[in-house]
């Protein structure tokens, strides 16, 4: 088995406790995710998945719980807790509105300045970090206010991308973007993680994004992890899954009315690609997928 | 720390004072505050007092807002009497070393006391009761013969209502900014002032920023709704005085009355 680095112990964060406004906004989330796992993380509006992610990073203190970050219990110092923000790196939602220095550059720079590190690094760091984001060097030397939306969320991403987290967590990275902008930024996050082995936990609304990329999927409800596990598994959960109200992804929902007719498809597919192999299969003309 | 600001600070209920209209409602504030300083005994005064129990009861609110309203005050009510105590000459009560203590001091303290008391209560009352935009709206329309002097009445009040309405927006986004600013390590806690203040740009920049392009976007779609200014402009919700204000309005006044009443027939201890 391989080495869990983020895990969360009777995890529960209620706001305003002890007044009339009490309410548990985490109630009891034991998760444990795989080094090098690629975590989707599903559920509605207010099912708790920003508060969780918070909490990955030491910016939100559990009420009551805990939460390891490779075995070591992030709260045991809390004076401690800025080293386990460089380790988990977060990615907020429109994270373009955090952008704040004269350049690209010296934006990108400032989680790494922060850390504490050298000149040389910082700008290696910077450098890396922009190339991974598909940013060239002329842009560096620009303000990040003149540049058009995807771009400055590409510099916002690279600032975190920069602290080189070992854990990466996204929340809604294409929120608002065309679909070329979200194909690149996600394409640019599987990048990372194939390029760095980094553990990424990306909170997506879309089923296609998480069945395309994820190799677990997390899957909140009511402040409570209501399924964890690997993609293929969850996803087959189509009657459970529509029960707590979420769509599964169109093809899976496609095959899933095929096997009520009657017709023999498996039921782990998750992709277009997928798809179009079982499709052929059935027809009698598995391999000679050219059509 | 910044969910303990609270603005504007509404709370909702059906009450007889909330159902006021808020134009009244200012009026007779306005009127309460005179009166609270035209009360030159401590008889008088207490009537006033006993105005204000009368009006909180009736607006059914939890009794521990007036202690919440009046805390941050404290230290004011506090100096104000100690400087009264003694610095008001007149015949002196007790002598100590340098200080001497007046009855005459005494009485003006508490007095004064009450009278801050009651003028902070019976304000907050009215942002109780009353919702920012009722209570702009309100303004607006009692500021309206300005107009005459080239006062931009209607402006002002959009202006105003347009500030209360985006605080806990921008409060909201603050917060944000502050998280995300700190997952990338800012360091908001520790250092002395000057560092202090430096951690602070990283969040005021995209502040300002953040407010520009909402302000930005918010004219615009006022502008594509043809928002052209107060000229000419109705309202969905007409401000109408009922019975009830003028009850209202009748019990001030009786009030009124009796405070008069009671500085000149009233018994001449604890008088000023």
């Amino acid at each position: 088995m391989a080495e869990i680095i983020v895990k969360t112990e009777g995890l529960r964060y209620i706001y305003s406790e002890g007044t009339p406004y009490e309410h548990a906004a985490l109630d009891g989330v034991d998760i444990e995710i795989e080094k090098g796992s690629f975590v989707g993380v599903i559920g509605h509006t207010g099912s708790g998945k920003s508060t969780l992610i918070q909490h990955l990073n030491g910016l939100l203190r559990p009420s009551y719980g805990k939460v390891f970050i490779g075995g070591e219990d992030i709260w045991a110092n809390p004076k401690d807790i800025r080293r386990f923000r460089f380790k988990v790196g977060l990615v907020f939602q429109y994270p373009e509105h955090q952008l704040f220095e004269e350049t690209v550059y010296k934006d990108i720079a400032f989680g790494p300045k922060n850390m504490g590190l050298s000149e040389n690094e910082i700008n290696e760091r910077v450098l890396e970090a922009a190339k991974l984001t598909g940013l060239t060097e002329d842009y560096l030397e620009k303000s990040p206010f003149e540049l058009s939306g995807g771009e400055k969320r590409r510099v916002a991403i690279a600032g975190v991308l920069a602290m080189k987290p070992e854990v990466l967590i996204l929340d809604e990275p294409t929120a608002g973007l065309d679909p070329k902008g979200r194909e690149f930024i996600l394409s640019e996050i599987k990048n990372y993680h194939e390029r760095t082995g980094a553990t990424i936990i990306l909170v997506s609304h879309s089923m296609e994004d998480v069945a395309r990329f994820a190799s677990h999927v997390l899957i909140m409800n009511h402040s409570k992890a209501a399924m964890f596990g690997e993609t293929r598994e969850i996803f087959k959960k189509v009657d459970e899954l529509c029960e707590i109200g979420l769509e599964v992804p169109q093809i899976s929902r496609v095959f899933a009315k095929l096997r009520e007719k009657g017709i023999e498809v498996p039921e782990s597919v998750l992709t277009v690609a997928e798809a179009k192999e079982a499709v052929l299969n059935i027809l009698g003309k598995g391999g000679k997928a050219d059509a | 720390m910044l969910k303990d600001i609270t603005f504007g600070q509404y709370f909702p209920g059906d009450s007889v004072i909330h159902k006021l209209d808020p134009r009244m409602k200012l009026i007779l504030i306005v009127a309460y505050i005179v009166l609270l300083f035209v009360a030159d005994g401590l008889f008088s005064l207490l009537i006033g007092t006993l105005m204000l129990g009368v009006i909180y009861s009736m607006s059914k609110l939890p009794w521990k807002l007036v202690i919440k309203c009046i805390k941050p005050i404290m230290p004011i009510i506090i100096f104000t009497a100690v400087l009264n105590i003694f610095f008001v000459e007149g015949e002196p009560l007790f002598e100590w070393w340098i200080i001497s203590v007046s009855k005459k001091g005494v009485l003006t303290a508490v007095l004064m006391c009450i009278r801050i008391i009651c003028l902070i209560a019976g304000s907050s009352l009215l942002t109780y009761t009353t919702t920012p935009i009722a209570l702009t709206d309100g303004l607006e329309r009692l500021m309206k013969p300005l107009q005459k002097i080239k006062v931009p009445v209607h402006e002002l009040s959009m202006m105003m209502t347009i500030a209360l309405r985006f605080i806990p927006t921008l409060i909201d986004e603050t917060q944000k900014i502050m998280a995300a600013q700190k997952a990338r390590g800012a360091d908001m806690e520790s250092g002395n002032v000057i560092q202090k203040a430096k951690a602070l740009i990283p969040i005021l920049i995209p502040l300002f920023v953040s407010a520009f392009r909402r302000a930005d976007e918010l004219a615009l779609a006022m502008e594509c709704r043809c928002y052209h200014g107060g000229e000419g402009r109705t309202r969905m919700k007409q401000l109408k005085l009922t019975s009830l204000d003028w009850v209202a309005a009748a019990f001030i006044t009786v009030g009124f009355a009796a405070v008069i009443l009671m500085n000149k027939f009233g018994p001449e201890v604890f008088r000023l």
